[in-house]
């Protein structure tokens, strides 16, 4: 086994010190296994020797959450197979058993595709994959940004996207999981099959080491939330480990539940000339009882908003790079945009939402001619180049940026409130901004409240006050009833944040947990607490 | 096209039941026509030769702001290389009578020809200016373009009524509106077969092809690539080597 740890780890292995937040760490040593009885194997060493191992999957989270930190870097970039197929007659749903290491890219083609790689594969999974291709298409919902992540990074973050508002978190999708702990043993669980008694719970390992402790008595606020652990009297303990952040154990095998995919999916942008009557749009696409009288129902699966610095963030690009040349002018009166997107199983329902949702843009002040309108997947393509042309603009002007101060970053926010407090927010956040006279472009999952700020810094004194105008932010959302991490989760970079959240208590209850799984604490160290 | 397969025996791409897009230089051209209607007025019409589904792409085009749309099809029209199409959309284009401009994308991107722009201008005996980038005057009897050749551009004059073909740098396309799609939901596309159009039936087609593909290949790549490791300084050094083996001179600035 020991051939299989790469030792003095050279150069050519530089890139696996860092991920997406830029940090780079160090590391002495670094292994690909592929297969579980060698992440076992590995384990019980690095146990023995009590040396930290931090756990990799694509390296695409951005709170330095796979950055290490010394000892022996564990990468499943190579354990990328997806490895079979159930059907489940009472519940008419498939599921897709995966290794880790595969990208939801590769997940979303395959089963878009009803084209897998079946060598190894069972009997069972051979004649589910069979009843697939038979049967109406299905779709893997949770819509991570970044389409090369790894499955079992999205597990271990509990991964959201824009069509979460609708479809949920990763959390939502995981029917089974296999582990392996830091000492090596192993735990397989499927939802339902171990809950907690009350707020004590225990697990047997695959080698009889009994596991027990207590669930933080934390209240989770009712919002979005990657922040911490999942913490509930009672709780299904599968649980525990979706958006544990590789503290509690390392994710071996995963089990996925798909679902039937809607025949129509489009989008829709909703340009607004004002900001309060684009903000008004969203309350009344997501709650009827605010219009004044009854209308058809529909029920979009993504609103997404773009304030006026994003919009004009995209017209000086357009103007400068050819980077996004494929995106429509947007007229300088355009102020503020709603993306707006809905599945539906027959054109008629969706055309009579997207007539719905222009009906309800004109009633709080906007125009329905003030509208992009996707109906096709090549027109869905261009619109999604279109919102993620905001945070990649953002990225660009940042480089420039870092060529003359290099410690300079964004600051970008990941906080998200109660449906009843979204205006104070913006509110806040607008106000807050102007009198210390920030740039800033404000973006994001306006349906869950959950909109990113990111300040733009133009020195490193801008830098600093931005820091602490976040942290500010931090407990005024905290008071509100949200939360410091809605998706991008804790990792190693807002470990403080966490604390304000749960405070110290909270904190020790989540080390309690953790002890419990890892009493030598070699897993992740420095992810959700220091 | 998305995912392309092809019939190994016809030597063709097998269209039915795959998920078609639009070609990207068609929906440059119909942005054009919608351009040239803001400028000059009139009335925008698409055509197209395609199996039965293409309809919802033409719906697409009446969403974007098309004033109506033709469909070609046709068990007979199928397999036709670039001057069967180009006979075939004449024929169409001579049903609808008059037209001042025709806007055609450059190429498609499966079969990359670039020739049935200028064919299908011969067959309607117009001129024709290709690979436009900008359309600099248009006036009622003439249009001044600027075209990409190979070493920079070049500005032609051409009489109406012509055809041009267009680069996609000519524009960025809009994305249909509501009220496209209300548009869209009429009944104003129009499906044409070749009795429709009083096509000959030996010049569509496979039959109206006398270019025949006879193979269709995926090029194998015999380049072998050498990967240069080691620091920046290292791999700097390691092909400054190899720039001298290839007696490649490195200018210094």
């Amino acid at each position: 086994m020991s051939e299989r740890i790469i030792n003095n780890i050279s150069k050519d292995y530089d890139e696996y010190l860092k991920d997406e937040s830029r940090k780079t760490g160090k590391a002495d040593s670094i292994s690909f296994p592929v297969t579980e009885k060698e992440i076992a194997d590995t384990m019980k060493f690095f146990w023995k020797e009590n040396i930290k191992v931090t756990i990799q999957g694509a390296r695409t989270g951005i709170t330095a959450g796979a950055v290490p930190r010394g000892g022996h870097i564990l990468n499943l970039e190579r354990m990328n197979r997806i490895t079979g197929l159930r059907y489940d007659n009472g519940s008419d749903s498939f599921f897709l058993c995966v290794q880790p290491g595969v990208l939801l890219t590769n997940i979303r083609k395959a089963v878009s595709a009803r084209n897998f790689n079946t060598s190894g594969w069972s009997g069972e999974s051979l004649e589910a994959l069979e009843k697939m291709k038979a049967s109406a298409c299905c779709f893997f919902p949770p819509d991570a940004t970044e389409t090369t992540a790894s499955i079992g990074g999205m597990v271990a973050c509990n991964a959201s996207g824009a069509r979460s508002f609708h479809y949920g978190s990763t959390r939502n999708y995981i029917e089974g999981l296999s582990i392996v702990l830091s000492d090596g043993s192993g735990i397989n669980m499927k939802r339902n099959m171990f809950r907690a008694k009350g707020d004590l719970f225990s697990l047997t390992t695959n080698n009889g080491r009994v596991i027990q402790g207590r669930i933080p008595g934390y209240h989770m606020p009712e919002v979005k939330n990657a922040s911490g652990y999942y913490a509930e009297k009672n709780m299904d303990l599968i649980d525990l480990f979706i958006g544990s952040e590789g503290t509690l154990g390392i994710i071996t095998e995963i089990e996925l539940r798909l679902l039937k995919k809607p025949a129509y999916n489009w989008g829709c942008i909703f340009f607004f000339k004002r900001e309060e009557h684009a903000v008004k749009f969203v309350r009344v696409l997501r709650d009827d009882s605010f219009l004044p009288t009854p209308l058809a129902v529909i029920r979009p699966v993504a609103i997404e908003f773009f304030n006026s610095d994003a919009l004009e963030l995209l017209r000086l690009q357009k103007k400068e790079g050819k980077g996004f040349s494929d995106i429509p002018d947007i007229k300088k009166e355009f102020n503020t945009a709603i993306y707006v997107e809905f599945d539906e199983d027959s054109e008629k329902d969706i055309v009579n939402s997207v007539f719905e949702a222009a009906g309800r843009a004109e009633y709080c002040g906007g125009n329905e001619e003030d509208s992009w309108v996707a109906a096709t997947s090549q027109l869905m393509e261009y619109l999604k180049s279109f919102r993620h042309a905001v945070p990649e603009a953002l990225n660009l002007l940042i480089d420039k940026r870092r060529k003359d101060k290099p410690g300079i970053t964004k600051l970008g926010t990941d906080m998200a409130v109660p449906d009843e407090k979204l205006e104070e927010i913006i509110d806040m956040y607008k106000a807050d901004l102007a009198v210390k006279g920030f740039e800033s472009v404000m973006f994001g999952h306006i349906g869950n409240n959950h909109i990113h700020v990111n300040i733009l810094p133009r020195d490193m004194e801008e830098y600093r006050k931005g820091k602490e105008l976040y942290e500010k932010w931090a407990y005024k959302v905290l008071e509100a009833g949200g939360t410091v991490s809605a998706e991008h989760g804790i990792g190693k970079l807002k470990c403080d944040f966490l604390k304000i959240m749960y405070k110290e208590d909270g904190i020790g209850e989540m080390r309690a947990v953790r002890k419990a799984f890892d009493p030598r604490n070699i897993l992740n160290q420095g992810n959700l607490a220091e | 096209m998305t995912e392309a397969k092809l019939d190994r025996e016809a030597n063709t791409i097998i269209r039915e039941g795959v998920v078609s897009i639009i070609n990207p230089y068609d929906i440059h051209a119909v942005e054009e026509g919608l351009r040239i209607r803001e400028r000059k007025g009139g009335s925008v019409t698409a055509l197209s030769m395609g199996i039965p589904c293409v309809v919802e792409m033409l719906k697409q085009v009446i969403a974007m702001g098309a004033d109506n749309a033709v469909l070609l099809t046709d068990k007979a029209f199928a397999g036709a290389d670039s001057l069967a199409t180009a006979y075939t959309l004449s024929k169409a284009v001579e049903k609808l009578k008059e037209f001042d401009i025709i806007v055609c994308g450059k190429q498609t991107t499966d079969g990359d020809t670039a020739q049935v722009g200028p064919g299908l201008a011969e067959k309607l005996g117009v001129p024709h200016i290709t690979n436009v980038v900008e359309i600099m005057e248009l006036e009622d009897d003439y249009a001044e373009c600027r075209r990409a050749v190979d070493k920079g551009w070049e500005i032609a004059r051409v009489k109406l009524p012509a055809v041009i073909t267009v680069e996609k740098d000519i524009n960025t396309p809009r994305f249909p509106s509501i009220r496209g799609i209300r548009n869209m939901l009429k009944p104003n596309i129009a499906i044409w077969n070749a009795d429709d159009i009083n096509a000959e039936h030996d010049r569509i087609g496979m039959k109206g092809s006398p270019t025949q593909v006879v193979k269709t290949f995926i090029p194998q790549s015999k380049a072998a690539a050498e990967t240069i490791m080691g620091t920046p300084v290292e791999q700097a050094k390691k092909m400054i080597s190899i720039f001298d083996e290839l007696h490649i001179k490195v200018r210094e600035r």
